[in-house]
């Protein structure tokens, strides 16, 4: 009704309508793209792994002396064969990493030996005929390893890998069109071939970080015991016994040789607390995301009540002279939610171009995704709502500002 | 027009009650020109803010125009305000983030007045003050005379019936007042009631009535108002 001598007389209050209508661009373009991150942060969270997660626990074992390869492997057979033993467990299998454990072996994948560069990045997982039934995660296609070609290989030695199971996920990257099955690929420190002989369901890699993100659902599995001053027991327990087996299971390790060290507090963990301790920082990220969104729409909230009372302040008199030529309180109201909803306005369409430039800044340096235009609009949502939020009392209290303030002397 | 009896306005603070208003009592008739005199201090703006609604009463009745305004929300005043009563204030009150047109036309979209119209009416008081080629000029760019020229046109805008002017003289030099004391008896002389307090015994005997107040009462209605024959015809119409 009365945005035109609204926007001018906006015009002589250049400098606080610019500092308010940049804060709310700057809050704008920063809350929709940490939104949007935290989405996407709680998206990978919530991503399958592949594993039957209920019942599957892991143990990390430490040598302390220096083992040769051989005695390594012998020690690993016999803990092995006295897990598989317990009547709480249903199976185990070592391995010198696993899904969402965050460390662990990548090797380039290639698909000729004169291939440079790799064709993708894959977790490789030690493996023996056990491992699959353990994580409980099914092959597609092939077979499982049999137990006569699981072999050892020294943690220091060039992985060598004739046979190898792959994950649906790596075998789609790097077969889109055929089967994976009978097919070879490089990965070997030997350069030689290593042909494909089963394909599993999905099965989720060791690194869960977001450099890793088109690498997530790649694993490979070698059949081998990774002898090296640790590995990890991967325990499947009986339904319903977890926590018998995972007090068994380790009382089973000590009863074979004392000579052992498992990290007292997290030596022990089921696979929920793995998941927990995987997204550790995705969840400290989004929560830390969170707070800056609330302290920076507070601050411009802050800002809009501080500004619009200041003004309203400054302006009694020709509130009441208004008042007097007729405004009702209800236009005096509107006027100011109109002040703010024209500056908020302007405020949210620079922010939109200063969204999209952050968002591209973050998409080409960090490989963030591309910011979803609902969020952007969500967050235009916001602000308008926060900017008239924030000078509804500031504007009622000018609504209030009495007629006969007009006439008095200045 | 505007007829107070038994009126009484007191300003409570915490520790003192001012009677600004005792037993006030007065009666304007349409068409009227009244000059309000008085020591500073004795009640003529309490006076003229009660009586343009800028303000409530503590006891007595006001009728405006016939109606007893005590009943009426905040609302109501407002709508009586914008559409019966134009201001002329001793400090001019234009306000200065808008320019001449702008400050002009305020009272004219709060009637929600069309585009059109309030141009014409816009142009048409300006004209009448003196200033519409100063249509696109900020009020600090202007003389005092000039900004309660603008203020008058303001106020005539509306096409008020009745005029309210305090002091409207107070802040300008001899030669400006007398210009805008001109102005002031030409639009009377179209037939607006008009109630101005001044200090000026000059512009006070220019008028047909003097009011004098002291202590917040009417003390002397020097003379019987000396009717002109225009304000004759529309009193009996
Ligand atoms: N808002 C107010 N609060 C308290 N006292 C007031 C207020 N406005 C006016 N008064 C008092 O009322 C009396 C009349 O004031 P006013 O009408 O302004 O006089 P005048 O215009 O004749 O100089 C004075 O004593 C003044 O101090
Ligand atoms: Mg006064």
């Amino acid at each position: 009704m009365q945005i035109g001598p609204i926007l001018v007389a906006l015009r002589r209050h250049k400098a606080g309508t610019t500092l308010i209508a940049l804060q709310i661009a700057l809050t704008l373009a920063i809350v929709c793209n940490a939104l949007f991150i935290i989405q996407q942060r709680l998206v990978r969270v919530d991503r399958p792994s592949g594993v039957q997660e209920t019942n599957l626990f892991v143990i990390q074992n430490d040598w302390p002396q220096k083992l040769s390869p051989q005695d390594a492997d012998a020690r690993m057979r016999a803990d092995l064969q006295a897990l598989r033993g317990l009547s709480s467990v249903q199976d185990a299998s070592s391995s010198n990493s696993f899904p969402l454990r965050g460390s662990g072996w990548d090797n380039f994948v290639r698909m000729t030996p004169e291939q440079v560069k790799m064709t993708t990045d894959t977790a490789i997982f030690f493996s023996d005929e056990h491992t699959l039934a353990t994580l409980g995660t099914r092959l597609i296609a092939g077979r499982n390893f049999r137990s006569e070609e699981v072999g050892s290989q020294g943690g220091t030695d060039p992985m060598h890998a004739r046979q190898i199971i792959v994950s649906k996920g790596l075998a789609q990257l790097l077969f889109p069109h055929d089967s994976a099955l009978g097919k070879t690929v490089y990965v070997s420190g030997d350069n030689a071939p290593s042909t494909i002989i089963g394909v599993t369901d999905t099965l989720q890699a060791h690194m869960t970080g977001l450099w890793a993100q088109a690498y997530a659902y790649n694993a490979l599995l070698v059949p081998a015991r990774l002898t090296g001053d640790s590995t990890f027991y991967l325990v499947r327990a009986r339904p319903g016994q977890l926590a018998d087996a995972m007090r068994q299971a380790k009382a089973a390790l000590y009863a074979q040789t004392r000579m052992r060290m498992i990290p007292p507090h997290d030596g022990v963990m089921t696979f929920a607390q793995v998941r927990e301790r995987a997204y550790d920082a995705d969840y400290g990220m989004a929560i830390l995301m969170g707070i800056i969104c609330a302290v920076l729409l507070v601050i411009t909230a802050a800002g809009i009540v501080g500004l619009t009372s200041f003004w309203v302040g400054q302006r009694r008199r020709q509130i009441g002279v208004r008042r007097a030529l007729g405004a009702r309180q209800r236009d005096i109201l509107g006027y100011f939610l109109t002040e703010n909803l024209l500056i908020t306005l302007g405020g949210v369409l620079l922010g939109i171009v200063l969204a999209l430039s952050m968002n591209l800044w973050l998409v080409l340096r960090l490989g963030v995704q591309p910011l979803s235009l609902t969020y952007l609009a969500a967050g235009v949502v916001l602000l308008l709502l926060l900017g008239q939020g924030a000078v509804l009392a500031p504007a009622m209290k000018a609504s209030r500002v009495p007629p006969v303030e007009a006439t008095r002397s200045v | 027009m505007l007829k107070m009896t038994h009126l009484s306005k007191v300003y409570r603070t915490e520790v003192v009650e001012t009677y600004a208003l005792r037993d006030f009592n007065i009666d304007v008739k349409e068409g009227e020109f009244v000059a309000v005199t008085g020591p500073s201090g004795s009640g003529k703006t309490t006076f003229l803010t009660i009586a343009g609604l800028l303000e409530t009463f503590t006891g007595g009745h006001y009728h405006l125009d016939g109606i007893e305004v005590s009943q009426l929300n905040d609302n109501a005043r407002s709508k009586i305000r914008n559409e019966k009563i134009g201001f002329i204030f001793q400090a001019f009150n234009l306000i200065p983030d808008l320019n001449v047109y702008d400050n002009v036309e305020v009272p004219l979209r709060y009637r929600g007045m069309k585009a059109a119209e309030r141009k014409q009416r816009i142009m048409d008081a300006l004209e009448r003050v003196g200033l519409a080629s100063r249509a696109k000029h900020y009020p600090a760019e202007l003389s005092g005379g000039q900004q309660q020229r603008v203020a008058i046109a303001r106020a005539l805008a509306g096409s008020p019936r009745l005029l309210l002017a305090d002091e409207p003289t107070g802040n300008l030099d001899t030669q400006m007042a007398r210009g805008v004391m001109e102005l002031l008896e030409e639009i009377h002389r179209e037939g607006a009631t008009i109630v101005m307090v001044t200090h000026d015994p000059e512009l006070a005997a220019r008028a047909q009535r003097n009011v004098h107040i002291i202590d917040g009462q009417v003390v002397d209605l020097s003379e019987e108002p000396r009717f002109h024959a225009h304000n004759a015809r529309v009193a009996d119409a």
